[in-house]
């Protein structure tokens, strides 16, 4: 079974990149799960739908520039050593 | 006789041989025999270091004042070193978790083979830091999972050895196998505390400490498998996969539905009801991973 930490990486490397790309006015709002469409008043329990969409954000604005370093190195090392 | 005689004392005499303040012996061919002859004598003057020449290295000021320079910026290094590790690895907080000694230890892996007897599974807590793993059985610790771990790689090994299946980069791979499973699943729990929003003091260590526990009982099944065979490997493994699963309940129940736990009442409302299926899934994790992991082992 060869599930080694490198491939852990590569999920990883993957999965946020898919988060990344989901497009805020195309998708997004579409599906309901808009960042101005969750805020629901100061109640004390956000609730999972809101917290997932607060995280959507928050990776989305957080990692857009480190993904681009991230994906370039990935690229290359990929190029090189297959 | 010569020869291997002054390879020898090449490292300590060839200082004093030419000028005091070169580090490095001047190996061009024409000389290095020339060398060869004199070293012989003057070899056995070393441990008189200030009459021979070979003294005179360590007594000359600026070769003094370079030595200081150097002592003191190591000594500078070390201290930011020191100072700035603890951003990186909490070392202060690593060193709780193995304050333990061999009663505890002893106790503890009763604790995780028979969970069913034991009553009170609080941690103390003296002036608002828990108790060190010494003093209060409850408490997490990561001396057991880390040598569990190892253990474990080793174990593996040893079985794979006696099926003539073993080449050393497969211990390679088990061990970044079973490290990747843990990483997954306390990034897994992690992501899932965060969205149940349940505001608990498990930090992430504990969580490693908690889930590094099952590699005792994989230890066991295996052990067992090796001994007895795929019967003896089921039987244990089943009995370490029920006391797991126990001992995560009861330990997790406390730390994640704090202050409904803590009553003893049987958790009612939606939030609670979520934090309790929370907790059934990662205790349920154990035995299936246990079992994933080990079960390629015993033929």
């Amino acid at each position: 079974m060869a599930f080694t930490l490198y491939s852990l990486l590569q999920a990883a490397l993957l999965c946020v990149n898919a988060i990344a790309v989901l497009h805020e006015e195309r998708f997004l709002k579409n599906i309901g799960w808009g960042t101005d469409q969750g805020i629901g008043g100061f109640g004390e329990e956000p609730g999972i739908k809101s917290q997932l969409m607060n995280l959507i954000r928050s990776v989305r604005t957080v990692m857009r520039v480190p993904l681009i370093v991230i994906n370039s190195v990935a690229i290359v090392l990929l190029l090189l050593f297959g | 006789m010569p020869a291997p005689a002054s390879k020898r004392r090449i490292p300590v005499s060839h200082l004093g041989m030419s000028d005091p303040h070169q580090l490095f012996d001047d190996t061009s061919s024409a000389q290095s025999r020339g060398y060869g002859a004199q070293r012989e004598p003057s070899g056995l003057g070393y441990p008189t270091a200030s009459a021979s020449p070979q003294g005179a290295f360590l007594n000359d000021p600026v070769s003094n004042m370079a030595m200081a320079y150097g002592s003191s910026l190591a000594a500078q290094g070390k201290e930011l070193v020191d100072k700035n590790i603890d951003r990186f690895i909490p070392v202060t907080k690593l060193k709780y978790y193995f304050a333990v000694d061999t009663l505890y230890v002893g106790k503890k892996l009763g604790l995780l083979f028979f969970p069913y007897l034991h009553q009170d599974w609080e941690v103390q807590y003296q002036q608002d830091t828990p108790v060190a793993p010494r003093f209060d059985i409850n408490a997490p610790d990561l001396y057991i999972p880390a040598m569990a771990f190892i253990t474990y790689i080793l174990v593996a090994g040893l079985a794979l050895g006696t099926q003539e299946r073993f080449s050393p980069d497969l211990l390679g791979l088990q061990a970044s196998s079973a490290l990747a499973w843990l990483t997954l699943e306390v990034l897994a729990i992690l992501l899932s505390l965060y969205l149940v929003t349940a505001n608990t003091d498990l930090t992430t260590i504990d969580l490693v400490a908690f889930l590094g526990y099952k590699y005792v009982g994989m230890i066991g099944g295996v052990l067992m498998g090796l001994l007895f065979g795929k019967i003896g490997y089921y039987l244990v493994l089943g009995w370490c996969c029920v006391s797991i699963f126990v001992f995560m309940i009861r330990t997790l129940r406390l730390k994640i539905l704090a202050e409904a736990a803590a009553e003893g009442v049987p958790v009612r409302g939606a939030r609670n009801q979520l934090r309790m299926y929370l907790t059934m899934a990662v205790a349920a994790a154990q035995p299936l991973l246990m079992y994933w992991l080990t079960f390629h082992l015993v033929r």
